[in-house]
């Protein structure tokens, strides 16, 4: 037989055997449909421009800002409510009025807010004094292209209102005009939440961080599992007078160690290489990170207990994977995506190990101001293991 | 090279005279029933050839004697101990030789034996001189060192059999120990299987060398489709059966047509041989 026909048969071969796993063919069909349905949403195919501004809408609607007003003078209330009502017609911002900067502040940490906008004290005056007025910007540095986002829609609501108090102040002013507040009444002032400015790689080494522990978890259980199944050394383990939940935690607890081992050397190469400066509390990225691998430890044992050999386990934990990872704000903020799949993404465990770990990295977020991201991370981690144990124990002794 | 080795069992269950007894055991997948009632009484210290056709039920009875399968009805006691309510007893109490190798490849002979022995709750100490002295008794000491993946057949056997005996159990499953292994290997197996008999231990012996179950086997039971169809010993069964060859005594129970049958096949997936 000729090398070509060899070679069309070898492949016939695999494939057929491709054909023959049924399981296997599902997710083998379902992963391409899941990632072109996902691209859909993200990315979508045509833009809708806005009929009554003629703009293309900023990719990051109705983004979460707090306005703080410092000045009882009427124009700063006037100011301030123009900038609502632009901000929010547009859908560009939610807007919430707010008293106290520190509160608002800790919001961004929280992730609770993407901006604050302060109208200071002694703003009304400055503008009925014709001199340039000053507007305070905080902007969650943690997210860098968002930051961004957020500062330039500001600048681009205070340039239109600022539009109109130039023309307002040429139009009445009988004395002489004065140039610099003419041409810029209002002047946008930058209060940074961190010392120094994060580049887009801050953002995503503790992303990867996050992605390379939770997703080695999963993978890692699921293979070590299915290939003691399919080498029979299983057979030696469940043959010993030893519990069944000591099996699953020694694999846990093995590929914890793992996860951990490459997450933190990614941290020190993303230090030494691309100069990644660790704000935060080693030992808190630590319990971040172990609670992260637990969160998904559990999924990876449900799948392998289900999956019949470990090329199928190994396709089920793929097809959660890619999602995970678009849609959990590891690669771009999820803010990006349409409120309906941002809570898709919200919906996996790896958004909040995410959040946490770059909260710790960037800004030195405590234990207490991850909390909430913590508590999700612990109730996935007891929930998934209470439904993995059994089916675990099922599938080793049907 | 005269064969010579001493498994003398110190403890034995003083409480039955039967290493195994089975009422009704029967394990059903869905529909199928892979196990049919069978009744088992095995004698302490002896070999016990368990025989049978493809899928025909044996791996099925071994697996749920060895607790790695859960009976759907009937009751089995092994050494004793209940195999569905007392599992944890039963498995300090036995070993099981499988034709898949049950080690990590990686590892080599010394770590496997050591981590297997740690399970059954060996001291490290006692555990040292245990793997020391079996892996000698099977002529592997000088490759304690090597990966389990680079050995042959026969060497892959041997440690199968010593990491059944590390904790040297009362009664041994012996799945189709000698399929696949050369003459030399086989032989060392089989003498290595009458040692363990003459030192009190018990041993249930699967197989398709019908030579190899007369040679070794005290009393036959042969099972075919989920049923125990004829028990006794070698002797007893030839003359039953009007036959010197076990061969002869074995296809007259089970009939001589191929065993093709979805069944058959349902049975092997289930017990994970396919």
């Amino acid at each position: 037989m000729s090398g070509w026909k060899v070679t069309r048969e070898i492949a016939k071969r695999d494939l057929l055997d491709l054909w023959r796993a049924k399981m296997l063919l599902v997710f083998f069909i379902l992963m391409p449909l899941l990632f072109m349905t996902m691209f859909g949403f993200i990315y979508p195919p045509t833009v809708q421009v806005n009929p009554y501004s003629g703009q293309i809408p900023s990719q990051y609607p109705n983004l979460n800002l707090a306005i703080i007003q410092q000045d009882n003078g009427q124009i700063a209330r006037n100011v301030e409510a123009q900038f609502i009502q632009i901000a929010q017609s547009q859908g560009i911002f939610t807007v919430s009025e707010m008293t106290d900067y520190s509160t608002a502040r800790n919001g961004i940490v929280k992730g609770q807010l993407l901006g604050i906008v302060v109208i200071p004290q002694g703003f009304s005056a400055a503008i009925q004094a014709d001199a340039q007025a000053t507007i305070q910007v905080t902007v969650d540095q943690t997210n860098p292209s968002v930051a961004a986002a957020v500062q330039a829609e500001v600048a681009e609501i205070f340039g239109a209102i600022e539009a109109q108090i130039s023309t307002q102040y040429l139009q009445n002013s009988d004395s002489a005009i004065n140039p610099t507040f003419a041409l810029q009444p209002m002047a946008i002032t930058s209060i940074p939440l961190i010392a120094g400015v994060p580049t887009s790689f801050e953002y995503l080494a503790p992303s990867f961080m996050a992605l390379t522990v939770i997703t080695g978890a999963l993978n890692g259980v699921s293979t070590a599992i299915s290939r003691e199944k399919e080498q029979g050394t299983m057979d030696g383990l469940l043959v010993a007078p030893i519990p069944r939940q000591a099996v699953i935690l020694g694999k846990v607890a093995a590929q914890t160690v793992r996860g951990l081992i490459q997450g933190f050397l990614i941290l020190g190469l993303s230090m030494l290489l691309f100069g990644v400066v660790i704000y935060g509390s080693p030992i808190t990225m630590l319990l971040v990170m172990v609670l992260g691998v637990a969160s998904f430890i559990g999924v990876g044992i449900i799948m392998t207990s289900l999956a019949p050999e470990q090329e199928t386990a190994q396709m089920m934990t793929t097809l959660l994977q890619f999602p995970m990872m678009f849609l959990s704000g590891i690669l771009f903020p999820i803010a990006q995506l349409p409120v309906a799949v941002q809570y898709i993404g919200k919906a996996f465990p790896l958004y909040y190990a995410a959040d946490a770990l770059r909260k710790v990295v960037i800004l030195n977020a405590s234990v207490t101001i991850i909390m909430p991201d913590l508590l999700v991370l612990l109730a996935y981690s007891v929930v998934t293991m209470a439904i993995a144990v059994p089916i675990f124990n099922r599938a080793m002794s049907r | 090279m005269k064969h010579d080795m001493t498994f003398q069992r110190t403890d034995l269950a003083p409480l039955s005279n039967y290493a195994i007894e089975t009422h009704g055991l029967t394990k059903k997948f869905g529909s199928f029933t892979a196990v049919d009632h069978i009744d088992l009484a095995v004698p302490k210290g002896e070999i016990y050839g368990f025989l049978g056709p493809n899928g025909a039920g044996k791996s099925t009875t071994i697996r749920m004697l060895c607790t790695l399968l859960k009976p759907t009805s009937g009751t089995g006691k092994v050494a004793g101990f209940n195999i569905d309510s007392e599992a944890n007893e039963v498995r300090k109490r036995i070993g099981l030789v499988s034709e898949k190798l049950i080690m990590y490849t990686r590892l080599t002979a010394e770590q496997n034996l050591m981590f297997f022995g740690k399970l059954y709750g060996m001291d490290n100490a006692e555990l040292k001189l245990k793997v020391a002295e079996l892996l000698d008794m099977m002529k592997l000491t000088p490759f304690k060192d090597r990966s389990v993946g680079g050995f042959s057949s026969g060497m892959r056997q041997r440690m199968n059999l010593i990491r059944a005996l590390i904790h040297d159990p009362e009664i041994i499953f012996l799945d189709e120990p000698t399929t696949a292994l050369d003459p030399q290997s086989t032989k060392f197996v089989r003498d290595t299987v009458l040692d363990l008999k003459r030192g009190g231990h018990t041993i249930i012996l699967t197989t398709h060398i019908m030579e190899e179950a007369d040679e070794l086997s005290d009393k036959i039971s042969i099972i075919d489709h989920g049923k125990i169809m004829a028990t006794g010993t070698v002797a007893g069964l030839k003359e039953e059966y009007g036959t010197q060859s076990m061969l002869e005594v074995f296809l007259t129970v089970t009939g001589r047509e191929l065993r093709d049958s979805a069944s058959d096949r349902v049975s092997m997936k289930a017990v994970g041989r396919m």
